[in-house]
């Protein structure tokens, strides 16, 4: 076997697997993985434009069966990693469950890419403008993963490492995500901020899962992406809400610790001292829809 | 390496052999000579590349030609003429002045040919949310949302078969 990086699409390979079995069985044996490609909406760009390297070799998970379809399991939404943009915002469970996850999908790109991209792909990709992480992450679900010998949970949590660095083994494929219901009493929101409201990668974006009764937050998560290496949990401003009054003095006192919390950095798409700014904007917009009847 | 693909491209059967990453849109233009599907920005970006696969609009730039499937259907600009409902789309935009210097036309329409196909709605926001994907950057749009709505007032016809 050659080990030139090819220089064209013409000169790489790619392998077809018609079930997730067979697909276990190449991503097994070093001879015959490969770079598993879903959509490919970011792959097919990072090779073309030389950002990664090209692999000599593919393993197409497009479409592979047991990786569709979106069901509920008791308290959680259970969707399969090929399952794309526009199935998750078409679907009643999604919109119903984890709203703002519905919601997300619908600002991902225009309607070819949400047609073509899939949850996995983009949990995989990691960049942390990724616009489905956040409200991932709220969930506080699971990722499985699995090789051909097993399966392997991890939390959505812990499942993105550092800048585009996931917990993947070279043996395994994403499979699916186990996601917790949001409670009937709860809401979600989602709001992302960009150049355009279609075709735009994110300047900052977040969603927030909580619970307000009588005037008090009983719960309260939110995920900010686009501001630091991984979309992150605004941890200690949960801890700092619970609680307390959704007056006036909390809103004003949360937009600042936002943006004490945040670290985001300067780059091609926004600057930093925006990017802090609008994260504590957002979040306090966040609680302020508690104001208003759901 | 190459593999074998049979599809429906424009009502018409082809059997295929190609690279399998090779992207789809070169096989359209290249290999079968189908110019009118455009390359604007190579990268996903602008929608001047758009074909309909098995109903739904892709983007031929990202799409290696391995994963249109086998025995798939397959839509492009060339493809409307043959059908009622573009032709009514390509009179609608040329009575409404849709087009101008034209390039992102050929993916505009297809995008339009598939809203309509699956929802003939005359609603602006559910037309311009279906176009998002497609940058026209001399129209400003008003011209190709009103095609777009007199067309779906006609659109019966393309039900009828």
């Amino acid at each position: 076997m050659s080990t030139k990086t090819p220089t064209s699409f013409e000169e790489m390979d790619c392998a077809f697997p018609s079930s997730l079995a067979e697909a276990l069985d190449l991503m097994a044996d070093e001879s015959t993985r490969g770079r598993p490609l879903a959509g490919g909406t970011d792959l097919m760009v990072q090779w073309e434009s030389g950002v990664v390297n090209r692999p000599e070799r593919s393993i197409s998970v497009k479409g592979l069966p047991e990786l569709m379809g979106i069901s509920e399991a008791g308290d959680e939404l259970v969707i399969g990693s090929g399952v794309t943009h526009m199935q998750l915002r078409s679907s009643d469970l999604v919109q119903k469950h984890v709203p703002s996850l519905a919601e997300a999908a619908t600002t991902v790109g225009g309607f070819q890419i949400q047609t073509m991209g899939t949850v996995g792909g983009s949990v995989a990709n990691a960049s942390p403008a990724g616009d489905l992480a956040p409200s991932l992450l709220i969930t506080e679900g699971r990722v499985v993963v699995a090789n051909r010998e097993r399966e392997r949970e991890i939390p959505v949590t812990e499942f993105w490492q550092g800048y585009r660095k996931i917990d993947l083994q070279p043996d395994e494929l994403i499979i699916r995500f186990h996601l917790p219901k949001k409670s009937a009493e709860s809401r979600e929101y989602w709001r992302k901020l960009g150049p355009r409201r279609a075709q735009a990668i994110s300047k900052v974006m977040g969603s927030c899962r909580g619970q307000v009764l009588d005037g008090q937050i009983q719960s309260f998560r939110v995920a900010i992406g686009s501001v630091a290496a991984t979309c992150v949990r605004l941890t200690g401003i949960e801890e700092w809400l619970l609680n307390r009054p959704l007056n006036e003095s909390t809103l004003a006192e949360v937009e600042k610790r936002v943006t004490e919390e945040v670290q985001p950095i300067d780059d091609i798409r926004s600057t930093a001292d925006y990017r802090r700014w609008v994260t504590g904007r957002m979040v306090r917009g966040f609680l302020e829809n508690w104001l208003e009847p759901a | 390496m190459k593999i074998k693909r049979t599809w429906i491209i424009n009502g018409e059967k082809l059997e295929a052999e190609v690279p399998p990453m090779r992207r789809f849109l070169d096989v359209l233009r290249e290999d079968l000579q189908l110019k009118g599907t455009k390359e604007g920005c190579g990268e996903g970006e602008c929608g001047a590349c758009t074909v309909i696969v098995n109903g739904e609009t892709v983007l031929s730039c990202l799409l290696a030609a391995g994963q249109v499937p086998d025995g798939a259907t397959v839509t492009t600009v060339e493809g409307l003429e043959k059908t009622l409902g573009g032709k009514v789309l390509q009179a609608a935009y040329i009575e409404k002045g849709a087009a101008q210097c034209g390039f992102c036309i050929p993916g505009m329409i297809v995008s339009s040919y598939a809203l309509l196909s699956r929802n003939p709605t005359t609603d602006a926001a559910q037309i311009r949310e279906a176009h998002a994907g497609n940058i026209c950057r001399c129209t400003g749009y008003d011209k190709i949302v009103e095609a777009i709505q007199s067309a779906a007032e006609q659109w019966p016809v393309e039900a009828k078969g």
